[in-house]
């Protein structure tokens, strides 16, 4: 078996398909991105390089601001509002126990398992001033009336809020199962040295989460960054790009405004962001963890 | 270090990889329906070709339709399909395979089929939005206008598909800019159909007053609001708006007196609350929803949507009462009531690559014959096409039907293409985000004049 691994050719087939994959689904299309990013590509007909053309454009362009904005927001929006909440009710739910941990566990998860378009719709009606539901609400309130939920001023805090329950589910389930995965003995020594549920949480529950938290928050900025389904239904980037987000408005450069390739300049920087949020968030958890 | 910047790197292609996968679920969905409908369609092809056996030995030929009709049984996608299975039936040995797409997928597809090699027969726009890219890409065959002399077209009606006078495609629809109102509504109401803007205004405050909203508007996606402006600027400016628009998009300035009044009058309007509350964010269907139950007094769009007149799932009470006028006259403008916003935008053309460009080039041509997308058109309620389609009145046209003809026969001039597919695409996705700005008063009507100003450079 030992020869077996040790024979070149053995090696090379183990690990070819991988890297043909990675070569041609990842690495290729990347390094055609940057290439069309230095051309004022249509899309169809001649590509002409242009230089760095793309790329002083976008310092410019107040809608690419406008998104990367937004995508900041929302990443902020799942460090600072969903995934505190996710892990607290995680932890409830983990001391529920019995029936009703499952009960709330899939109820929790159902707005994951809804398709995102009709997830999109079911909000849309929600906020739609005229019969949606929200306006009901406010005027079985006596709100006199009607309220634009989407207008230009609150369309982006109702996009964010869709998002961060849309979310909530995923990152719950993840931190569930992070906490079923911590040894009972040690909350039993927690319990027979007196430690009260909230001591409990923070000493022993959020210290072996880490790990946890970590994975689940680098996922949460990615899929920030890379939000473009729900917006897409919802808005799609309206009114005035005000719900504008960066994968958004990258297709509705490369596919609608047929440049694609100033599309693919944003692709270039997109991909920057990622790997320098990435990295950072790397750096930060590394340190914690060394202190 | 190494390893974390390899790590970091290998998370972003992950990223990159994901978006990839994401963008294409959407489309693949709609594609598999295409895909069944076409199997569909073959199978009675098939059926077709042994009904026919032995009428004809000529060689088998297989034409590539790519539509932006994905409903294939009723309106305009069913006179297509009603045209192309009597094509096959005539031509035993000719099989039109057909993919259809809705508008936005269709034309992204279309721009990866450009890359890679087109379907025979297409269907495009002829306006510069969308045709000057693939005309610049040189992938539609040229058609010999003499050929159509005898085709009735409108006089005109050709003109957004040529390119230094050679054609290149051709017209299927006219489309006029209409108010569709309720008639009934306003009987009962006491209110009548506004012969200048002020009363049009005045109008739209008495309906407030009387707790409905006095037009739907589909803000959300931009274009019809852009349209909306058009035929404002048509009051305003005359036959003098082609003219104006063509200058503003070629110097990329877009300051005139004429286009700043009329996005003022576009800004007072929806100021005063002429259109639904968020209609910036609403789309067609809620818009039109508003309007066909009941909650609002007026819809403003196209002539295409004179089939509600016809749509058994609107209430009859409603559907029956339907009519529509043209923008009334604006105070010191040159645009008499008869000059009206009205285009003809979407048609077909044949692929310069098509392996079996004579036949796709015969089958268009049966297409356009007269008594074909007209009158197949015309019975179905579709609306207008671009020939003359005088010789089929049935006379059991629905009043809507009657009424929109006649707007067209009385009309003095017609402006062409709406201001928003004026220029390149980047000035049109440019426009009908920024409209939505300086009509909910976000952004000024000089900031709004630049950024589309800006999209043209």
């Amino acid at each position: 078996m030992k020869k077996l691994y040790s024979n070149k050719p053995v090696i090379l087939s183990l690990v070819l398909p991988g890297l043909l994959v990675f070569l041609f689904a990842v690495l290729a299309p990347i390094c055609l991105s940057v290439y069309y990013g230095f051309t004022d590509y249509s899309g169809m007909g001649e590509a002409r390089l242009i230089g760095f053309d793309n790329y002083a454009n976008l310092f410019h362009d107040s809608a690419f601001g406008r998104s990367l904005k937004n995508s900041l927001l929302l990443a902020i929006g799942f460090i600072c509002i969903q995934h505190p909440l996710a892990i607290l009710v995680a932890a409830v739910l983990d001391k529920l126990q019995g029936k009703a941990e499952g009960i709330f566990r899939c109820i929790y998860f159902i707005p994951n398992v809804i398709s995102v378009a009709v997830i999109a719709y079911l909000w849309k009606f929600i906020y739609n001033p005229d019969f949606g539901l929200l306006n009901n609400i406010a005027k079985a309130f006596g709100h006199p009336g009607k309220i634009n939920w989407l207008s230009q001023q609150n369309a982006i805090w109702s996009v964010l809020i869709v998002l961060i329950w849309h979310g909530f589910g995923w990152g719950m389930l993840i931190y569930y199962t992070g906490i079923k995965n911590i040894d009972p003995v040690l909350y039993e020594a927690a319990s027979i040295d007196g430690a009260n549920w909230w001591t409990t949480f923070m000493r022993i529950t959020l210290p072996m989460m880490k790990p946890v938290i970590q994975i689940n928050v680098t996922m949460a900025i990615i899929s920030a960054l890379k939000q473009m389904e729900t917006v897409y239904l919802l808005t799609n980037g309206g009114p005035n790009n005000s719900t504008q987000f960066v994968a958004n408005y990258l297709y509705q450069q490369a596919f609608k405004a047929f440049k694609y390739g100033y599309g693919n300049a944003i692709g270039v920087v997109f991909i920057i962001i990622c790997v320098l949020a990435t990295v950072t968030l790397n750096t930060i958890f590394k340190d914690k963890q060394e202190a | 270090m190494k390893k974390k910047w390899t790590a970091a790197l290998l998370a972003g292609a992950m990223t990159v990889s994901m978006l990839v996968g994401c963008g294409s679920t959407g489309d693949s969905e709609t594609a598999s329906e295409s895909v069944q409908s076409d199997t569909k369609g073959q199978e009675k092809v098939e059926a077709d070709s042994t009904a026919n056996d032995g009428a004809s030995s000529d060689e088998e030929i297989t034409i590539k339709l790519f539509s932006n009709l994905p409903d294939r049984k009723n309106g305009q996608g069913l006179v297509e399909q009603m045209i192309i299975d009597e094509y096959m039936d005539a031509n035993p040995n000719v099989t039109i395979e057909v993919e259809a797409l809705d508008e936005e997928a269709y034309k992204t597809k279309f721009k990866a089929y450009a890359m890679n090699g087109m379907p025979d027969v297409v269907s495009i726009w002829g306006q510069p939005s969308f045709l000057d890219e693939v005309l610049d890409a040189g992938v539609l065959a040229e058609l010999n206008e003499e050929d159509y002399l005898d085709y009735s077209f409108i006089a005109g009606s050709l003109d957004g598909f040529k390119k230094d006078d050679k054609l290149y495609g051709l017209p299927r629809n006219t489309d006029i800019m209409l108010f569709y109102y309720n008639q009934k509504m306003f009987d009962d109401n006491g209110w009548k159909v506004p012969a200048t803007y002020e009363e049009l205004l005045s109008l739209c405050g008495d309906i407030q007053a009387a707790g409905i909203t006095p037009v739907a508007m589909d803000g959300g996606d931009g274009w019809p609001m852009a349209c909306f402006l058009t035929d404002i600027m048509v009051k305003i400016a005359g036959t003098d708006y082609a003219d104006i628009v063509s200058k503003a998009v070629a110097a990329g300035d877009f300051n005139a007196p004429e286009i700043q009044q009329a996005t003022q009058i576009l800004v007072q309007s929806a100021d005063a609350g002429m259109f639904q509350i968020g209609y910036d964010s609403q789309d067609y269907g809620t818009a039109m929803n508003l309007f066909t139950n009941g909650q609002a007094a007026m819809f403003c769009m196209g002539s295409w949507e004179c089939s509600m007149a016809l749509n058994e799932d609107i209430a009859p009470e409603i559907r029956d009462n339907i009519r529509a006028f043209t923008m009334p006259t604006i105070d010191g403008g040159k645009g008499k009531a008869s000059d009206i916003a009205a285009w003809n935008g979407g048609g077909y053309a044949v692929s310069a690559n098509s392996q079996v460009k004579d036949e796709a080039i015969k089958f268009l041509n049966y297409m356009y014959q007269p008594d074909k997308l007209s009158k197949y058109g015309w019975e179905n309620g579709v609306g207008l096409s671009a020939q003359d389609q005088t010789a089929y009145l049935t006379g059991s046209e629905t009043e809507l039907q009657k009424q929109v003809m006649d707007i067209l026969k009385n009309a003095g001039s017609i402006s062409g293409t709406p201001i928003n597919d004026c220029g390149p695409s980047a000035f049109k996705t440019a426009i009908e985000s920024e409209i939505q700005g300086v009509s909910n008063g976000s952004t000024s009507v000089d900031d709004f004049l630049a950024a589309i100003g800006a999209a043209c450079k």
